[in-house]
């Protein structure tokens, strides 16, 4: 716990004493501070630890007595193995992964801000009831539209094809929610100054409005990328079989890999690093969007 | 090209024009399955028959009568997701704003424990659930390994009633505390830093500061954070059925594992339909009545 220091008040007196105590009695309470941090650290990267540990050990090390904590005979054939399995199922499922969730972000994106950009910008009637209407789709729970959807799909056929991962979430309203709310904090003179030399709304829109806002951009495209890389439930019901994708194959593996504990880890290690890597990548605009969407008004 | 030209935004029909693509795929993926799903739910749903039996509301008369097992299972269901929520959003909310609060100020390896707290929230669900399970696995999950080392009995978590619900519980709180974490350090970073200046020459200490500045001033981005976590919280589907697949005995089952077991187990897909309709329908009605409870309090703190 972080401990309350109490400033002494000494109103008077001369600055640079001062100065030096407040960076003494600072460290003390930073102190404690990073013991806390230190701790609970440790605690929520052990489950991150324990997989990658279990995944280097052989079978019988993953379950011998007394636990190893670090693998006395590290290997990698657990994930030698998972690669191999199935004539590398793993990496045909975080293939159709990678490629559902980069087409649907780049069609939700570039829909939302074609979207967004007149419900920020433009004046006409139904404007404000509309974006209401949208707004107030995003309470709507997805279980409610999920079986019906399903039948749509049965209907259609689009069980077992990538469009029923892909179409069916365009139309999501938080996109053009934040995108609209970063396009009204951008000063309308400069879309002037194009207007002016004759450029049209699409023009505006894709050489002064979107160039100026890629942090926005790059942030709803990294968490659409995230969204589609880990929906499970629709994915689940929906789609089994070559189009299959990397949660809803990686549950299926674990039912198969049940007492073999360093292939499941090994496996569940590989499907976590692409959505690590993206977020060590775009940390920054992942960070800044959170910010961007809720609080701000 | 004189015609492309005069789309400028002057011209009102522009802007419905730009609209047109995401109206009309939130018509048939939105607005459509709504209206179809509250049909689906008064007919007998039969894939491969012409045409669907009208039943009117014999499916939702179902759900209030507690001879049928659906009523029963649903309703448990329902009052086990509502346990969840009640035990993990309080943690949710005061560990995120905990871990916030001794993150708002520089020091050492701040960046580090960011990415530490927040980076279990870009895992997939089954990534997370899978990890879990091996955690609290009988005898050679670190957490029975770690109960043993400190001289306690080990614990059959996936096995037992109710302690079922510990590595759920647990799992969740990794997983997705430093979402909201990262909604409370971007509020706290902008609450102005004259006001705890103004407070200490006051003599506040660090508990008055965070009690008359701290907290108020978070009320707007608490509200958010537990009206966002509640619902999260309440569609509760992916850890329970890949950590305990709801055992034993169904006790840690949610309502959207009755519900998709009722439409893709059961193959009774009105039935199921009534179902999320009802419980759709409990939960905005739930958000709506925390939104307004909440604001309230809001208004009051930052006045």
């Amino acid at each position: 716990m972080a401990t309350a220091v109490r400033f002494p008040g000494a109103p008077s007196g001369p600055a640079a004493p001062r100065r030096r105590r407040s960076v003494r009695t600072s460290l003390r309470r930073d102190g404690g501070r990073f013991v806390t941090l230190l701790v609970l650290g440790t605690l929520f990267l052990a489950p991150i630890y324990w997989m990658i540990s279990t995944s280097l050990k052989s079978e019988a090390d993953a379950i011998a007595l007394p636990v190893q904590w670090l693998p006395d005979h590290p290997t990698i054939q657990n994930y030698q193995g998972v690669l191999a399995d199935q004539s590398g199922l793993l990496l045909h499922w975080a293939f159709n992964s990678v490629l559902v969730a980069i087409v649907f972000t780049i069609l939700y994106v570039a829909l939302c801000a074609l979207t967004a950009y007149p419900l920020a910008r433009m004046r006409f009637r139904g404007r404000d009831a509309w974006f209401a209407i949208l707004l107030a789709s995003m309470l709507i729970p997805g279980i409610v539209t999920l079986i019906p959807l399903y039948v749509m799909a049965l209907n259609v056929g689009w069980l077992d094809t990538f469009h029923v991962l892909i179409i069916p979430f365009l139309p999501g309203a938080f996109g053009v929610f934040m995108l609209r709310q970063y396009f009204l904090t951008i000063p309308r003179e400069l879309e002037d100054a194009a207007r002016i030399d004759g450029a049209n709304a699409l023009r505006v829109l894709r050489h002064v409005i979107i160039p100026l806002s890629v942090p926005a951009l790059v942030a709803l495209a990294v968490f659409t990328f995230l969204f589609s890389w880990n929906n499970y439930l629709w994915p689940l019901f929906t789609v089994h079989g070559e189009h299959q994708t990397l949660p809803v194959g990686l549950a299926t593996a674990a039912s198969r890999y049940v007492t073999q504990y360093g292939r499941l880890m090994a496996s569940t290690a590989l499907a976590a690093i692409p959505a690590v890597i993206v977020y060590l990548v775009a940390q920054r605009y992942l960070v800044q969007g959170i910010s961007l969407t809720g609080i701000k008004e | 090209m004189r015609r492309f030209a005069s789309l400028d935004s002057a011209n009102p029909l522009v802007a419905y024009l730009f609209l047109l693509p995401h109206a009309v795929l939130f018509a048939v993926f939105v607005v459509y399955p709504i209206v179809s799903g509250i049909s689906l739910s008064l007919h007998r749903y039969n894939p491969l028959a012409k045409d669907q039996a009208f039943v009117g509301p014999l499916f939702y008369q179902r759900l209030f009568d507690f001879s049928t097992p659906e009523a029963v299972n649903f309703w448990r269901s329902m009052a086990q997701t509502a346990f969840f929520t009640a035990v993990v959003v309080p943690i949710l909310i005061a560990l995120a704003l905990f871990l916030a609060l001794l993150l708002q100020r520089p020091i050492l390896g701040r960046g580090v424990f960011r990415t530490i707290f927040f980076v279990p929230t870009v895992l997939s669900v089954s990534v997370m659930a899978i990890l879990w399970r091996w955690m609290s696995a009988d005898q050679f999950g670190l957490v029975n390994i770690a109960l043993r080392d400190i001289g306690l009995p080990s614990i059959s978590f996936i096995s037992r009633e109710w302690l079922a619900w510990i590595p759920i519980i647990v799992g969740t709180t990794w997983w997705t505390v430093g979402f909201n974490m990262t909604l409370y350090l971007a509020a706290l970073a902008s609450i102005p830093e004259n006001y705890y200046e103004a407070a200490e020459l006051d003599g506040a200490g660090a508990w008055g500061r965070f009690r008359f500045i701290t907290f108020p001033l978070l009320m707007p981005a608490t509200l958010f954070v537990a009206i966002t976590t509640v619902l999260a919280s309440l569609q509760l589907y992916g850890q329970s059925q890949l950590i305990t697949n709801g055992g034993p005995t169904r006790t840690t089952q949610s309502g959207m594992m009755v519900i998709t077991e009722q439409a893709f187990t059961n193959h009774q897909l009105s039935s199921a339909t009534a179902m999320s309709l009802v419980f759709g329908l409990l939960l905005v009605v739930l958000a709506a009545f925390q939104f307004r409870l909440m604001s309230g309090r809001v208004r009051a703190a930052v006045r």
